[in-house]
């Protein structure tokens, strides 16, 4: 009788379970954009918190030291993204300029001739066509003005998202210790410590890992200005510097597949400031090994600043915060990048971090179960 | 609608001190704090509510944090649950117990059972952790008033085992 009681317990919520799966599924295109938003506000939250918390204690204050806080963050955003922009234009128009020198199109063919030679010294290719491989990168210029185009609206949308994530964090830090309060009221008596455990423990492996990357974010883009410089000093000619260290940084932040996308944006520069400079085609790494346009150069000098970052640095600030097997932080970020893109693989580990920790407390309370 | 906005602006201009503060302040833990040190604790408490012959938690359970008697009684229980238990204390209305879990993530080396309808104010270590990294001289003078208590109960647990030595050597 009892058995059968829990068979049909089981298939009730067995039903129940797919019937939640099948209206989130429904619903998923509808509320994505908005939970997206709320894990941004959540994760920010987690960062900004303890500075939050101590400007209270300081200045008596919740509302102001959230006003101060935030007022800074987006002064700096702004500062930031002003002179990204300037920079940015800046270079834009370096480039067109080049483009519509006359020299360019005898630029790009001289490079495509030693290119074809230093191929032709390696293996054996028949014929390589260089007016055609100048025409394919004149396409390429128009489609990346055209890609230009889309961007712009996509800023907008950007924007929009951005003031959300802000309105709800700080939401989210005026009420987080009375909202955290709200929550765990629920929790059954026979539950409430344990309960507070597993939250607190959650609290601080994310915020423990989050101000970990940061922190080791912020080193890679500082070994990045450096490195940039260095090779500045030996004549790459590299602009915006300090926009493509913080991108390296930032990028660092997802693992495995940011190291290489921080790399991009410097080799474009390189490739765009020495487009015309023969001394940078022709450019060797201690003259033996062949390197146009530093390309080598910045690869090797990303590579040593990863290193530095995974062997000496992420140990000391991150630690075993997370402390996740290499295999499951692969299978996390694919399964991140599947569901949600870029942001999904950004979010892929600390979410693997948080569900570690539930399943270590769980664990915990099975065999401590009969205690409660 | 106007003076609404006011009133709930300055919604905390001469209030009464409240019900919680009038008993936090009185617990040795919390001796020596300010008015807005007591507030910022206060916000940190969880009220729960126990229902008679309800464990607020059991011998050798883990243990997370102390609990202050707002209404109700408590008794401290040791010795396994199944017959040979007995009732270390009974304590009511401003008493305290469990202080140890604040400073040592050990289990539970006593009983906690809800003789009454008791309304509990808990205040647990994640709280307290928290509290030393964003307020360390709150979290400071808590910890002193904390360790103050234990060795008050170290040292009268030493008294009465003396003075258990002392009558077993009488007896002998």
């Amino acid at each position: 009788m009892n058995d059968d009681k829990n068979y049909i317990q089981l298939i009730y919520r067995l039903i129940v379970i797919v019937i939640s799966f099948g209206f989130l599924t429904i619903i998923w295109p509808y509320i994505s954009s908005v939970i997206t938003m709320l894990i941004f506000a959540f994760l920010f939250t987690t960062i900004l918190l303890p500075l939050v918390d101590q400007l209270e204690s300081k200045i008596n204050s919740r509302a102001i030291s959230i006003i101060i806080v935030t007022i800074s963050l987006i002064t700096t955003f702004v500062v930031f993204l002003k002179s990204f922009a300037s920079g940015m234009l800046s270079q834009a128009r370096d480039f067109s300029k080049q483009i519509g020198t006359k020299g360019y199109d005898d630029n790009l063919n001289s490079l495509a001739t030693k290119l074809e030679s230093y191929l032709n010294k390696y293996i054996n290719i028949p014929d390589i066509d260089s007016s055609n491989f100048v025409s394919k990168i004149n396409i390429m210029v128009g489609e990346i003005i055209q890609n230009l185009m889309s961007l712009a609206s996509a800023i907008g949308g950007f924007i929009f998202t951005t003031i959300m994530v802000l309105i709800f964090t700080i939401i989210l830090l005026s009420n987080y210790h009375e909202f955290k309060k709200s929550i765990v009221q629920f929790i059954p008596n026979k539950y409430f410590e344990m309960g507070l455990r597993v939250i607190f423990n959650i609290e601080r492996q994310v915020s423990k890992y989050l101000q970990g990357q940061l922190l080791a974010a912020s080193s890679v883009a500082l070994m990045s200005f450096i490195g940039l410089s260095i090779l500045n000093l030996m004549g790459a000619n590299l602009t915006l510097v300090v926009f493509i260290a913080i991108i390296a940084g930032l990028a660092n932040l997802i693992p495995l597949v940011g190291p290489f996308a921080g790399m991009l944006p410097a080799i474009l520069v390189a490739i765009m400031n020495n487009i015309g400079s023969d001394i940078a085609i022709n450019h060797q790494i201690f003259n033996t090994i062949p390197s146009p346009f530093y390309i080598l150069d910045i690869i090797i000098m990303f590579l040593i600043v990863q290193q530095i970052d995974n062997n000496i640095v992420t140990p000391i600030l991150v630690g075993e915060s997370v402390g996740i097997h290499p295999l499951i932080v692969m299978i996390s970020l694919l399964i991140g990048g599947t569901l949600i893109g870029p942001i999904g693989m950004l979010l892929a580990v600390p979410a693997a971090g948080i569900l570690k920790v539930i399943g270590v407390e769980i664990m915990f309370l099975r065999r401590n179960a009969h205690l409660l | 609608m106007k003076n609404a906005y006011w009133k709930n602006i300055f919604i905390n201009w001469g209030k009464e001190e409240s019900e919680t503060i009038t008993i936090i302040k009185k617990i040795p833990i919390f001796a020596n704090l300010n008015h807005r040190e007591l507030e910022e604790v206060s916000k940190l408490l969880h009220d729960r509510i126990y229902k008679p012959d309800e464990y607020i938690f059991k011998r050798h359970a883990p243990g997370e944090g102390m609990f202050i008697i707002h209404s109700g009684i408590v008794n401290i229980i040791v010795g396994e649950a199944s017959g040979n238990s007995q009732v270390l204390a009974e304590l009511s209305n401003g008493d305290f117990f469990g202080e140890m879990a604040l400073m040592e993530d050990e289990v539970r080396s006593a009983a906690a059972l809800a003789k009454d309808h008791s309304r509990l104010l808990g205040f647990f270590r994640p709280d307290l952790e928290t509290l030393i990294e964003i307020n360390p001289s709150l979290g400071n003078k808590i910890l002193q008033n904390l360790s103050k208590v234990v060795c008050t109960r170290l040292r009268k647990t030493n008294d009465l085992l003396m003075e258990n030595q002392l009558v077993k050597k009488k007896k002998s």
